[in-house]
């Protein structure tokens, strides 16, 4: 049961990660290969907000959050104007970078060697360190994501986003400032990405860098592209799909040492597979075209 | 006073020099119309008033003020809207969600606000979802509201792009080739919009090719050849000019 | 000490300059971003150490038929994958994604058949040139011979033949890639054979020099790309700029920071370049392509 659980929390902080991404990918088509980035930096500014200064979870989130959207403007106010292909290099560089930091500043992050026995939240002087409480956490949280993204999605600062993804002169024509709001969605996605990774590092309760490299940042793209993007289902069925994947190929009997890379396997073929026969993924409103 | 002036405006692309020092001027309850043969630089001046694309040479004033150099999100918020040529739809957007894009100033298109204040956001929501029926209504495609704007056919692909720059509502409106693909049989209902357009207090500049609707809703007009003013006045003066003649109309 | 560290840094350039002159060849001409470029790395790596470890053919026999299996892999993967999308219409980024995945793909599979640790097709110290206080490996040597060789024949095969001429006339005008829509088949077909056949041979010298592991590829494509984008992106000579480049600033950077710090500085000098001038060092300004309205 316990091993249900900790499921459900893994498939609730990709979740958050994937509704927010969908936000930058799916309404306003910007191929960010930078979100593991986000991920990491606020999996790590929260957890050290906690180690350094002895701050409960909800005061580290808020400062996961803001330092996370701090760092993401100096990425998108260069990079936003740079369309296709240039952007896409330019979040992958960011997101090499990032990774290169984390994984060299030791002093700071501990680099290789990781942070370790990482505390559960305490809430309400209830000790959240059963699977099953923290599962209930994760989920709550990100049903809060979730909705938020949901609010912030159909509205229109959403349908700005989309328009901004079918044609952006147009968009600039009606008096809109395209690069506020790409700038804007990409702080918002930042943010929510933060949040799912303070509840990861709040999960395995160990950090290091190798959890956010670009492979992962490509992994949560490719959650978008095989579920669909756009809408919420997608992202939500392709979530559970990559997530429960290497649970069902454990299930199925493969041995230990290949594992992983049938799973990456399987994730590539399926990327190649959806982009040449269904482009709009499983349930997306969105096709990439 | 003029509300919308060009001073004197040079542009080159690549060694080209598409605009020659033009200077332009576009009056309240006018149209005024930019005719010449295709490619002479009319478009390219809509841009340059946009701030698509910036002058080498000159300035362009609105209402007084400098706007050279403006991104062109700036220069419509100013009061200029634009209909482009190529209509530049919001493809996957549905007909009426086009519409709606083109409001200004609505509270949801702050993140934030559109989470903190929903129920004001709703309301505007809902007012705007009216008057977006009405002008949809106006260019007859209110019951294609929730198509998707790819689905429709070129002729009411225009008339969308129409209905959309008039939910921005701007004093001054920059209308490139309006009557373009729309069908013949709403060609005078359209003009007849310009028109009121203009008689309400909007400046209109006009590009067109369709000399009968240039002499029946244009005040003034402006001949324009390899990027340079050839001839201005009424458009009957205009299209009198012997220049004019001998280059356009071949007499 | 420097004049060694410089010296590498160009020898290493030398092999990034291979690499990258085949992606670049291919990003030119097609506008595709070859990201499974990385894949054919590993692939020919791999198919060099079966031939020559495992079944210890002679290694000419090995370097041919491995460079030949990689210039079959990556016209089959243009004609199966990309041309496909292509016809579609898709835009840029979906040909992008797909070689991504395939990458995924050919990478971990190549892990599961031959395992994920360091396998080295040729133990034991190599022989090495000594010139004054610069010491020289053979594959060094073998990086700059080739290099050399096969530069000068492309820069050749630029200027002189029908295929060069179509190749510079589509790489200085990009327009001119889509209006065209696809390709004439056979010079996608040169192009991504040729480009995949230089990945092999920068492989293999680079195999025998240290070793192989599955993750080779992504710092080979990776490499390239900010080679492509850095020296200049219209131009393959940029291409070639932009490696030694890169290998020179590595160099420094392992002379003056630490070798750890290697990628950060690689593509913080990759952002730079995209923020301040998107054309790289040698290229042209080609507004469409990178700049929104």
């Amino acid at each position: 049961m316990n091993y249900l659980f900790q499921v459900l929390t893994i498939i609730s902080i990709y979740s958050i990660l994937a509704l927010s991404l969908n936000l930058l990918i799916g309404y306003t088509g910007l191929l960010s290969l930078s979100h593991a980035a986000f991920y990491g930096i606020g999996a790590y500014i929260g957890t050290l907000s906690g180690i350094v200064f002895g701050l409960s979870f909800f005061p580290c989130l808020l400062l996961a959050i803001a330092g996370t959207v701090a760092i993401s403007f100096v990425v998108s106010l260069p990079s936003l104007r740079l369309k296709g292909d240039y952007f896409v290099l330019a979040s992958l560089s960011f997101q090499t970078i990032v990774f290169v930091v984390l994984y060299n500043w030791i002093a700071v992050t501990r680099g290789p060697f990781g942070l370790t026995n990482i505390a559960r939240p305490t809430l309400f002087g209830f000790s959240l360190s059963s699977d099953f409480a923290y599962f209930v956490f994760s989920g709550i949280i990100a049903l809060a994501c979730l909705g938020l993204l949901y609010l912030i999605g159909h509205s229109p600062f959403g349908r700005l986003l989309k328009a901004v993804r079918e044609d952006e002169i147009a968009v600039s024509a009606l008096g809109k400032d395209i690069t506020r709001l790409k700038v804007t969605a990409f702080a918002i996605a930042a943010g929510f990405a933060a949040v799912a990774g303070l509840l990861f590092a709040g999960h395995v309760r160990y950090l290091d860098p190798t959890s956010f490299t670009l492979l992962e940042s490509v992994f949560v793209v490719s959650i978008i592209i095989i579920g669909g993007a756009g809408n919420v289902s997608g992202p939500l069925i392709g979530t559970v799909l990559l997530v429960t994947l290497p649970e069902v190929l454990r299930f199925v009997g493969i041995p230990y040492t290949i594992a992983p890379n049938l799973r990456q396997i399987i994730y590539g073929l399926l990327i190649i597979l959806v982009l040449r026969f269904k482009p709009q993924g499983i349930s997306g409103e969105y096709g990439f075209e | 006073m003029s509300v919308l002036v060009l001073d004197h405006v040079s542009k080159a692309f690549d060694g080209i020099q598409a605009v020659k020092d033009v200077s332009l001027t576009f009056e309240h309850n006018a149209v005024t119309a930019l005719i010449g043969p295709n490619g002479a630089g009319k478009t390219t001046l809509f841009n340059l008033i946009c701030g698509f694309v910036h002058p080498d040479e000159g300035a362009i004033y609105y209402r007084g003020k400098n706007i050279t150099g403006l991104p062109p999100w700036r220069v419509t918020r100013m009061g200029i809207g634009r209909l482009f040529q190529d209509v530049h739809l919001f493809d996957r957007l549905t007909v009426r969600e086009n519409i709606l894009t083109a409001f200004q100033n609505q509270t949801g298109e702050n993140p934030l606000k559109a989470v903190l204040l929903r129920r004001r956001m709703l309301r505007e929501e809902r007012s705007h979802n009216r008057r977006a029926l009405e002008l949809l209504d106006f260019v007859g495609l209110a019951d294609k509201a929730d198509d998707l704007a790819e689905n429709l056919s070129y002729g009411q692909q225009k008339l969308l792009a129409v209905a959309r720059v008039l939910a921005v509502d701007a004093d001054t409106l920059l209308l490139d080739e309006p009557t373009a693909g729309v069908s013949p049989a709403l060609i005078p209902d359209l003009l007849d919009l310009i028109r009121k357009l203009a008689t309400s207090g909007k400046a209109i500049a006009l590009i067109e090719h369709n000399m009968n609707a240039v002499t029946n809703s244009a005040d003034r007009a402006y001949y324009i050849a390899d990027g340079e003013v050839v001839s201005h006045g009424s458009p009957n003066e205009v299209l009198g000019n012997p220049t004019v003649r001998m280059h356009y109309i071949g007499i | 000490m420097l004049v060694q560290l410089l010296a590498n840094g160009i020898l290493s350039g030398c092999i990034y300059a291979l690499i990258a002159l085949g992606f670049g060849l291919i990003y030119t001409t097609t506008r595709t971003f070859h990201f499974a470029h990385g894949a054919i790395y590993t692939l020919s790596a791999y198919l060099f150490y079966t031939f020559y470890s495992l079944y210890a053919w002679p290694v000419w026999v090995a370097v041919i038929l491995a460079t030949a299996a990689a210039a079959l892999a990556g016209i089959l993967i243009d004609r199966v994958i990309y041309l496909p999308l292509i016809r579609r219409g898709s835009s840029r980024l979906v040909p992008l994604l797909s070689s991504t995945g395939l990458y995924i793909v050919i990478v971990n599979f190549i892990a599961i058949v031959f395992g994920n640790n360091t396998k080295i097709p040729s133990p034991g110290v190599q022989p090495t040139l000594v010139i004054g206080t610069l010491v020289l490996t053979r594959s060094q040597l073998l990086a700059l011979g080739s290099f050399v060789v096969l530069f000068v024949f492309v820069l050749v095969m630029l200027r002189t033949t029908s295929l060069g001429r179509k190749i510079r006339a589509l790489r200085d005008d990009p327009e001119l890639v889509s209006a065209l829509g696809i390709n004439p088949l056979k010079t996608r077909t040169i192009v991504f054979g040729f480009g995949s056949s230089l990945a092999a041979i920068a492989a293999i010298i680079s195999a025998l020099d240290v070793g192989i592991d599955p993750n080779i590829g992504l710092a080979a494509t990776l490499t390239s790309a900010v080679a492509l984008f850095v020296g200049g992106v219209g131009i393959l000579e940029g291409a070639v700029f932009g490696a030694f480049l890169l290998g020179t600033l590595q160099a420094l950077t392992i002379w003056q920071v630490s070798a750890r710090w290697q990628d950060a500085v690689t593509f913080l000098l990759l952002l730079f370049f995209l923020t301040f001038r998107p054309q790289g060092v040698l290229g042209r300004r080609h507004r469409s392509d990178e700049v929104a309205v």
